[in-house]
């Protein structure tokens, strides 16, 4: 999918790619339900599928349809140095410990009474803490001990976690502890949409982790991004099966228009001289890991919204070397370069605004919550400027907000 | 440093191209390969997503041997014996070495190729579909739920990892000379769900009789190549073999069937 169709305030569409013969067409739909996922793979570290950049949710963004808190991003405290794979809570769950290049379990200097069982946004600042004020180990990681679990008992609960850490780190875990850092992990943050799917565009719906149903808040809880899929995609599913037999197909003037133009577009990104998306594409990621991470804070957030708008401007610039006409990798990679620019903007920028620690997102220079100003979603629009913010309230009914303490 | 041989293919043109790529401690051939798309070859093509053994998307054959780039270090496959299998049969041991540093890359055998490693995966996911790998009872729940005992949840649980990636298929003797042959995957899966008590009987049955031909169970070489290249410890020939078992026992139960 590279566009969505919206004619008269109606999503009546998409432009999508047929990837094995690299051509582009237009399918009119009454009803186009996103489920593209979330947007890890804007950072340099992250659990998350290489092809999770989230450019479903930039088409949506494209579309006119504001995004909805997508500064908020959770990371994950323990992932596998180097891949980024996910090593599970249920290695600390079972009774695995954190320990720091000094062999101390340092989580008790942070939440005393959980230890490694407190919840995720504590312990991925832990860790972070450590590694940042040079208790962890070369190359930015502590150690998750399981050793003395046993190798019956690892074999047993925690067999992935070992067949893992054996392919992709060399490590086996009944006999060495596992290197592991925080990283990106969930996206709260998407398409806003009601518990039907329905997003503000009439036509659009969105179900997963591109999705916003706000059921996450501002830190989602370990197991329940199940509730996108089993909840929530069914109900999006059989809601727009209802939508669809009231509407009648839309006209395809409009897709004829937005085919022509993808066309143009992908034409004008095909060129030898020009930027290689990867260059652009790495910096964005270690500029979102620095200074949009684990701890954020005005003057290094300054700088990611000024360097994210540099790489825009070098974002136009990147060109396709490669006139492959089929499984073009290279022209998919530059065109999901764009949204990536774009969502790091939105991120950022919106990031900067919030003048707060709420969930995930942590800032240095304002470590409380503050409900009296920032009980808010944020609604990102998009405008030739980059983007613009509007603030709305949440709905809260049976549980008031109360403050965290371990 | 290493040197990456990979077959190339556009259309009818085939040839082999090498690339030097600088190896860095923990490199998977998944990343050696980005490093060839993404600096030297825009144009290289092969399929990816998770990078973590979880999709199965980029199985290829490395050294000869089908496998998943993601799962694969560099440091290993650097290092190997390659096996020209087609050459020296199913039972081929290592003969031969490819220059240490180097690794050949093609794209996974018994498959038609689109272009460079990406294979056209249709005619496996065909063959998956033509045996029904699904639970045939309706959604009703018994009062109590379905409740399974641990045994059988194990004995379950060894065929529910598969991923799909296909490298049972291009492992497989029988594959390479009977297109129309279910394969392992397939078959895995069809003893999979003779094994779950939730499958109505019948459907049991009816699954039973659409494997039970030469281009099923009985087409099987038996020598556990597949088993051998599973990157999820499946082990289909033994699926296989209990299918096979299973065969008269339901051959005489269908002819009391008839008798009614």
């Amino acid at each position: 999918m590279t566009r969505l169709v919206v004619d008269e305030d109606r999503c009546t569409g998409l432009i999508a790619m047929h990837t094995p013969g690299s051509t582009l067409e237009a399918f009119g739909a009454k009803a186009t339900v996103l489920a593209t996922g979330g947007y890890g793979r804007i950072y340099q570290r992250s659990t998350n599928a290489i092809i999770n950049r989230g450019y479903g949710i930039s088409l949506a963004y494209h579309a006119g349809v504001p995004l909805q808190d997508m500064e908020f991003v959770q990371f994950h405290p323990t992932t596998l140095l180097g891949s980024n794979i996910l090593m599970t809570e249920g290695a600390r769950g079972e009774g695995g410990y954190l320990y720091n290049r000094l062999h101390e379990r340092f989580m008790a200097s942070y939440a005393h009474d959980m230890m490694e069982l407190a919840p995720r946004d504590i312990v991925a600042r832990s860790i972070q803490t450590e590694i940042d004020e040079g208790r962890g180990f070369d190359g930015g990681y502590v150690h998750l001990d399981i050793t003395h679990l046993g190798e019956k008992m690892i074999n047993e609960r925690l067999g992935g976690i070992r067949q893992i850490s054996i392919d992709f780190a060399g490590i086996d875990p009944v006999k060495e502890p596992i290197p592991v850092q925080p990283g990106q992990h969930y996206s709260m943050g998407g398409v806003p949409c009601d518990s039907n799917g329905a997003t503000p565009l009439e036509g659009l719906f969105a179900a997963g982790e591109c999705a916003c149903v706000s059921v996450h808040g501002a830190n989602r809880l370990g197991g329940n991004s199940l509730l996108e899929t089993i909840v929530f995609g069914k109900r999006a599913g059989e809601h727009a099966a209802d939508y669809v037999k009231g509407t009648i197909m839309p006209a395809d003037g409009a897709h004829s228009d937005a085919l022509v133009r993808e066309k143009q577009a992908v034409y004008d990104l095909m060129g030898d001289e020009g930027e290689s998306f990867a260059v652009v594409r790495d910096e964005l990621r270690s500029v979102m890991q620095q200074e949009v991470g684990v701890f954020r804070h005005r003057a290094g957030l300054q700088r990611a919204v000024l360097t994210i708008r540099e790489l825009r401007g070098r974002g136009r610039n990147v060109r396709v070397k490669s006139s492959a006409t089929s499984f073009n990798f290279e022209l998919l990679n530059a065109i999901e370069l764009k949204g990536m620019l774009e969502l790091g903007q939105v991120i950022a920028e919106g990031a900067l605004a919030r003048e707060e620690s709420r969930g995930a997102h942590y800032r240095t220079d304002f470590l409380e919550r503050d409900d009296e100003h920032w009980l808010s979603h944020t609604l990102a629009f998009q405008t030739p400027d980059g983007p613009r913010f509007e603030f709305k309230d949440v709905n809260i009914s049976r549980f008031q907000p109360k403050r965290r303490e371990y | 440093m290493v040197t990456l041989k990979i077959r190339r293919q556009d259309g009818e043109r085939v040839w082999h191209e090498t690339f030097p790529v600088e190896e860095t401690p923990g490199m998977s051939v998944l990343e050696a390969l980005f490093i060839v798309q993404e600096a030297l070859d825009g144009g290289l093509c092969f399929r990816y997503s998770c990078r973590g053994a979880v999709c199965g998307s980029c199985a290829m054959l490395i050294n000869k041997v089908p496998r998943l780039a993601c799962r694969t270090q560099v440091s290993d496959a650097g290092n190997e014996m390659v096996v020209n299998a087609v050459k020296w049969g199913p039972l081929a041991r290592p003969v031969t070495r490819v220059a240490k540093g180097e690794i050949l890359i093609e794209p996974l055998p018994n498959m038609e190729v689109i272009r460079d490693l990406v294979v056209d995966m249709d005619h496996f996911y065909e063959l998956l579909d033509s045996i029904e790998p699904w639970i045939s009872a309706g959604e009703d729940v018994p009062e109590g739920g379905n409740l399974m005992s641990p045994v059988v949840e194990q004995k379950i649980e060894v065929y529910t990892g598969c991923i799909l990636c296909a490298t049972c298929h291009g492992a497989c003797p029988a594959a390479a000379r009977d297109e129309m042959y279910l394969g392992p995957a397939a078959l895995a899966k069809a003893w999979r769900f003779s094994l779950d008590p939730r499958e109505p009987e019948k459907d049991k049955q009816a699954r039973l009789e659409a494997v039970d031909n030469n281009s099923g169970v009985w087409g099987c070489d038996v020598v556990f190549k597949c088993t051998a290249v599973c990157p999820k410890k499946v082990t289909p020939t033994r699926g296989i073999l209990a299918l096979r078992r299973q065969i008269p026992k339901n051959r005489i139960k269908n002819i009391f069937n008839r008798r009614k």
